[in-house]
């Protein structure tokens, strides 16, 4: 900033960033105010749902999609998308089941996770270095992702037998609390310090705001964007791990409609799909909102299928919403400037 | 960059596209075509049997209708990604129609439900401003939801109704399957409006420069509501000879529709960049992909490898797309 050029109206820029910060907090507490809602909606018609082994695998559900829609946030706020989440979580997942009855868990956590930034990797450099459209990219890496998950399990399913200490991952507690909500709790705090206080984040945004001025401040456009989808893989293969060690029997048909899922949690939590920032608070909160609906209409005995209706219409609720917050910036910009 | 000199590079990229590697990237998807079938047949006896030939046509056309309508909407600069869920809940209403209405009149209520699910997805990404992928992302769930809800789960519904079923058996000379007759009439509808008509001429003002043709006071909004319309039109035409193919409905009956109708219009040349599209390309492009998927089931390679083959020309489509584009710039 210190060299910018003078023509820069810095009262524009300082009421813009205002503006956008005011916007987050208030959608943080959107979803916030909205989940609070859902959640003492749930317990009062809902029998059973405020216990403590409910909360609890509501806990567990919401933790595993928020990893992933931590990872997507990132990659939305540089203006691109992920579209292969699904399929990397069912193959990472498969990878570390399949570990398990040869190593030990740490050593089958880390193939787990190795080939998850592998997969990422691959999105990168293709996005990057052949300047193809990320989201036909991850689209054509959705479905070879999702081929070589069924090539490898022939359609069976893979069930861990030996160490069953592996299954510690989903039902142990520390202090009351489940380890995937810890799992989660830490994803969120690296990748926070990642995306607000190190170069990597703020290049990040920097690329999602305006993608040439970014060129132009010499800003290494390829090597972050890389960087960020091999994190996405990253977060999509935590998730893996988790899911594998929540079921215990894994097979390729997992983890379908999981790209919307994270996406979903993603825009609902305020992260605007123009790019150029990320609301990783809000993220985490849309993530129990949805979790705590699925549950809630799980007791209700509704069937499955409306869940699909309900992910469905609140991305498109997310999505309109999206629309109005960045005509209201727009708005806010021109009467300011 | 100022008019003129787009207007530059579009006259030396004419020069240039008559260079041999232009001419090969322009058309390479026929090349391969020609020669995947020349070594297939000349490699394996019962691929040159007319009874895989027919079977090829056939798979061909299922694809190959979607890919026309979706051509139009690439071209105008949007996608369509929930064909899938839209032709399986076309699939449903015509098994439950067909008992009560007879063949005419369910043909007619499925092409116009369908217009009225690609209008819907338009209004949308139009009115609501929502990226169309996204957007048709989320009402993929809500038509497959909707669907699931109709058949209380993914049932199988049997459609057996003869008049009904001769739609995607039944063939011309013993050869020519009705779906790709249709599919060529379709085609045909398509190269007319794209090539021939003012729709055809806004559509692709629309998708080489949005702010332009709003600039020139075109109704971009009505213009690209009614290509997402033309999109679930023809899914919904494919949805019905399925449906009589299959003699079955479910609301899972079309998974991955979706990817193999964007990666046909993509192999065949349509720039996902909007503004410009080969029909031409489109229909080569299923007929590849239909030869490749009958190759791939008479070499037995194990069906899963679809989804990696499936993915991979897609992408590689893309790369040669990017050469291309980067010869015409050079």
């Amino acid at each position: 900033m210190s060299n910018s050029p003078e023509w820069l109206n810095f009262r524009t820029l300082f009421s813009l960033s205002n503006a956008t910060r005011f916007i987050q907090v208030a959608e943080s507490l959107g979803v916030f105010a909205l989940l609070m809602i859902v959640v003492i909606g749930a317990s009062i018609i809902a029998p059973g749902f405020f216990t403590y082994t409910n909360l609890s695998n509501t806990l567990i559900t919401a933790s595993i999609t928020a990893v992933t829609g931590l990872g997507m946030t990132f990659a939305i706020a540089m203006g691109g998308f992920d579209l292969s989440v699904g399929s990397v979580q069912v193959l990472t997942a498969i990878v570390a089941a399949s570990l398990l009855s040869a190593v030990d868990p740490p050593l089958s956590i880390l193939g787990s996770l190795l080939s998850g930034l592998a997969l990422g990797l691959v999105n990168g450099v293709l996005i990057s270095k052949l300047r193809l459209p990320a989201f036909v990219v991850t689209f054509g890496m959705m479905s070879i992702v999702r081929g070589v998950a069924l090539l490898v399990t022939q359609g069976q399913s893979v069930m861990i037998t030996r160490h069953s200490e592996f299954g510690l991952l989903n039902n142990g507690k520390i202090l009351g609390l489940p380890v995937p909500f810890i799992i989660m709790m830490i994803v969120f705090v690296v990748l926070s310090v990642l995306l607000k206080h190190t170069p990597f984040g703020r290049h990040a945004c920097a690329i999602g705001g305006n993608r040439a001025a970014a060129t132009v401040s010499g800003i290494n456009i390829d090597r972050t964007t890389i960087a960020v989808f091999g994190l996405v893989g990253v977060t999509a293969a935590i998730s893996g791990v988790m899911l594998s060690s929540q079921l215990m029997i894994v097979d390729a048909t997992l983890g379908t409609g999981f790209e919307l899922q994270a996406i979903t949690v993603s825009v609902l939590g305020g992260t605007s799909l123009s790019g150029g920032h990320g609301n990783l608070v809000g993220t985490v909160f849309a993530a129990l909102l949805l979790a705590t609906i699925a549950s809630a209409l799980n007791i209700l005995k509704v069937i499955s299928f409306y869940q699909y209706l309900a992910l469905g219409l609140l991305l498109i609720f997310a999505l309109a919403i999206d629309t109005a917050r960045r005509a209201f910036i727009a708005k806010s910009l021109l009467s300011r400037a | 960059m100022d008019l003129s000199e787009t207007a530059n590079r579009k006259v030396n990229g004419h020069a240039y596209g008559m260079s041999a590697l232009g001419f090969l990237t322009r058309y390479y998807i026929q090349f391969l075509l020609v020669i995947s079938v020349v070594i297939l047949a000349l490699v394996n006896p019962y691929f040159r049997t007319v009874g895989n030939l027919e079977n090829i046509l056939l798979q061909a056309s299922f694809a190959g209708i979607g890919a026309a309508g979706m051509t139009l909407l690439i071209v105008s600069g949007a996608f369509d990604l929930s064909v899938a869920g839209l032709l399986g809940l076309c699939g449903v209403l015509i098994s439950e129609l067909l008992p009560s209405l007879g063949v005419v009149l369910t043909v007619v209520a499925a092409l116009f439900f369908g217009v009225l699910l690609g209008l819907l997805n338009g209004l949308v990404v139009t009115k609501l401003r929502i990226p169309a992928f996204i957007a048709t992302l989320g009402m993929m769930n809500i038509y497959l939801a909707l669907a699931f809800i109709w058949t209380q789960g993914s049932r199988v519904i049997s459609v057996s109704d003869p008049s009904f079923n001769v739609l995607g058996t039944g063939t011309w000379f013993e050869v020519l399957p009705i779906p790709f007759l249709i599919m060529i009439a379709t085609y045909l509808v398509c190269y007319g409006i794209l090539n021939r008509s003012v729709y055809g001429r806004c559509l692709r003002a629309v998708g080489s420069s949005e702010i332009a043709a709003r600039t020139a006071g075109l109704p971009v909004d009505l213009i690209r509501i009614l290509a997402f319309a033309i999109v679930g039109g023809c899914s919904a035409l494919a949805g019905v000879f399925l449906t009589a193919e299959l003699s079955s409905a479910s609301a899972i009956m079309a998974t991955g529709y979706e990817l193999t109708v964007i990666a046909v219009v993509v192999i065949g040349g349509t720039s996902l960049k909007g503004g410009e599209g080969t029909l031409f390309g489109s229909f080569t492009g299923a007929l590849f992909f239909a030869v490749i998927s009958s190759a791939l089931n008479i070499l037995n390679v194990a069906a899963y490898w679809q989804y990696v083959v499936t993915g991979i020309f897609l992408i590689s489509a893309l790369g040669v797309q990017a050469l291309r584009s980067y010869i015409v710039v050079e």
